[in-house]
């Protein structure tokens, strides 16, 4: 397995080819990592954390900053504690998680709402993780910067449907809180830039339902694209890799995601996309991510798993330009052997040049 | 172009803001109102429906279309006759237990309104038991729901159990849909029917009506 090496990250995204096929993954839930190390891993305990990534055979650790982190919105969320502890305070509604968590409610529906908003405080983001973490990391593995959600946020503090009229009955309104939440996000990136551990950032930032794009192409080029596009060329500017994750059936949006300037791609949602046909397609453009399914690391056996990754392996690894990975992220009710069969499938077939 | 294209051409387009004065003027020339509905409105929604469906339009543009035809509804619902203005049935729909994702959901409220039905939300993370107990009081004709995750779609198999156990799964009929649910699981779990978008959704309401 060899130590962590970014190195192997890089030549996946150059679509080269490597001594081997990395594993990628942009979030493991703490149940696993902590069955993995045989003992609890929490949020705080960045040394566990940073133990796991590296036995687990990983070249980088993924870590949050930004308003909000990949899966759940928690109260843990940058945007969660704006929400109680300044819209909310000193009310009984900051103690319920529907009256807060914008999985359940949203905060915009107007103008003024949105010039009232306190921005000025959701800014004020949290880097002390990516401080401490750079003494625990060996030489050659880095940091992923997860950040840069623009349009998740955006959409979730409106509500969906209040979101979606708007983009075409208020459209002034919709650009002006893609705006701020782009500031946000960008004024993060630059402290990022400062580090040099970070070797990545990825933008976590759902754009699809499994039957197409969540607003018109030409939506996504008019207000969200262009922002995906400064954030990929600031981070090239900074010799830092631009990874995306997306949920959902993206075809209609391969070519401008790689236009923007997106080095790779996950998790090529195997629930709606086919990873052969988009590495056939743009494989030579974009290197892609994942796509074992998340039910199948639910419900099927370690031997579906083996397959499934050695299916992978064989039809999207060689010429490289690919990692192995799930189908969005490990949760915690995925079974651990199914994670385990993923990781030692990769070890057992992905050495390069690929032989099977 | 007839009163008809053009009230069709205003839902398709999404003209909010001038459907009413459209729909003002057309009930002061005394158009048949029910030709303004189902041969204007409706027709116009299933295009829409057709364009969803076909990814020529996405849900932003869908659901301002179905606003539109909400706001043209409203404007005639009290112009027609008693029996004639009753909504066509009274939907109740919710996530299930253990899911908080209601996006789909809310398309599908959004589209039924549009359509002329009653539609009661129940929102999300909803127990079966709290599912009974609403179904009791409200009685609705359809029951609506959806999921997000493969971990939360049995819950729709304990819910028609439920239904059986309490005597009223003769009562509604059952319509399921969300990322995860197809066709086969809903036959499997015994729903009267899958709707794979919103507009599929509206088709099958509208189906369960006539039966």
């Amino acid at each position: 397995m060899g130590s962590p090496d970014f190195e192997n990250i890089r030549i996946a995204a150059r679509h080269e080819e490597g001594e081997r096929v990395p594993l990628c993954e942009v979030l493991i839930e703490y149940p696993i990592q902590s069955q993995f190390l045989g003992r609890e891993v929490t949020s705080d305990d960045l040394e566990s954390q940073v133990e796991f990534w590296i036995k687990a055979g990983y070249d980088f650790i993924p870590l949050t900053v930004g308003m909000m982190s990949p899966g759940k919105v928690t109260d843990e969320s940058a945007i969660s504690k704006v929400i109680r502890d300044v819209m909310l305070k000193d009310t009984p509604d900051a103690e319920d998680q529907k009256s807060w968590n914008l999985e359940y409610t949203h905060f915009i529906n107007n103008r003024a709402d949105f010039e009232n908003f306190p921005w000025h405080i959701a800014s004020q983001l949290d880097f002390s993780k990516f401080y401490q973490i750079s003494s625990l990391l060996p030489e050659k593995m880095k940091v992923i910067a997860v950040s840069g959600k623009i349009f998740t946020l955006t959409w979730m503090l409106m509500g969906f449907n209040n979101f979606a009229m708007s983009l075409i009955m208020d459209e002034q309104l919709v650009a002006d809180i893609f705006r701020k939440v782009a500031e946000i996000q960008f004024q993060a990136l630059e402290e990022i830039f400062e580090m040099p551990h970070v070797g990545a950032v990825w933008v976590v930032d759902d754009l699809a339902f499994g039957t197409g794009p969540m607003i018109s192409p030409q939506a996504f080029r008019d207000h969200v694209f262009p922002w995906y596009r400064e954030m990929a060329k600031r981070c090239h500017d900074n010799d830092l890799l631009f990874f995306m994750h997306s949920d959902g059936n993206l075809m209609p949006l391969m070519e401008d995601i790689i236009d923007i300037g997106v080095d790779v791609l996950q998790p090529i949602d195997p629930t709606c996309m086919d990873i052969v046909e988009v590495k056939r397609k743009y494989g030579d453009r974009l290197c892609l991510v994942g796509n074992v399914s998340n039910e199948l690391l639910r419900s099927g056996s370690a031997a579906d798993i083996e397959e499934r990754v050695k299916y992978l392996i064989e039809n999207v690894a060689p010429g490289g330009g690919y990692c192995v990975g799930s189908g969005n992220s490990v949760p915690d009710w995925a079974k651990f052997e199914n994670y385990m069969a993923m990781r030692d499938a990769t070890f057992k077939y992905g050495k390069y040049p690929i032989q099977l | 172009m007839s009163y008809l294209e053009e009230i069709q051409a205003a839902i398709i387009e999404g003209k909010h803001a001038e459907i009413e004065a459209m729909v003002s003027k057309l009930i002061e020339e005394d158009v048949d109102l029910n030709d303004l509905i189902n041969k204007g409105m409706i027709a116009a929604m299933d295009v829409v429906g057709e364009r969803f469906a076909s990814g020529q339009i996405f849900v932003p543009e869908m659901l301002v279309s179905a606003m539109t035809m909400k706001k043209g509804l409203n404007l005639i619902r009290p112009l027609l006759k008693a029996e004639e203005a009753e909504p066509k049935a009274t939907i109740v729909m919710c996530t299930v237990k253990g899911d908080i994702h209601d996006i789909g959901k809310n398309l599908v409220i959004m589209m039924l309104e549009g359509a002329g039905f009653r539609v009661i939300d129940l929102g999300v993370d909803l127990s079966v038991d709290d599912l009974i107990t609403r179904v009791m009081e409200i009685k609705p004709n359809i029951i609506g729901l959806s999921a997000l995750l493969t971990t939360t779609m049995p819950e729709m198999k304990k819910v028609i159990a439920k239904l059986e156990e309490n005597g009223l799964r003769d009562t509604v009929k059952i319509m399921v849909g969300g990322a995860p649910v197809d066709r086969k699981f809903a036959n499997m779990i015994g729903a009267d029917g899958y709707g794979e978008d919103a507009a599929q959704a509206v088709r099958l309401a509208r189906s369960f009506v006539v039966d």
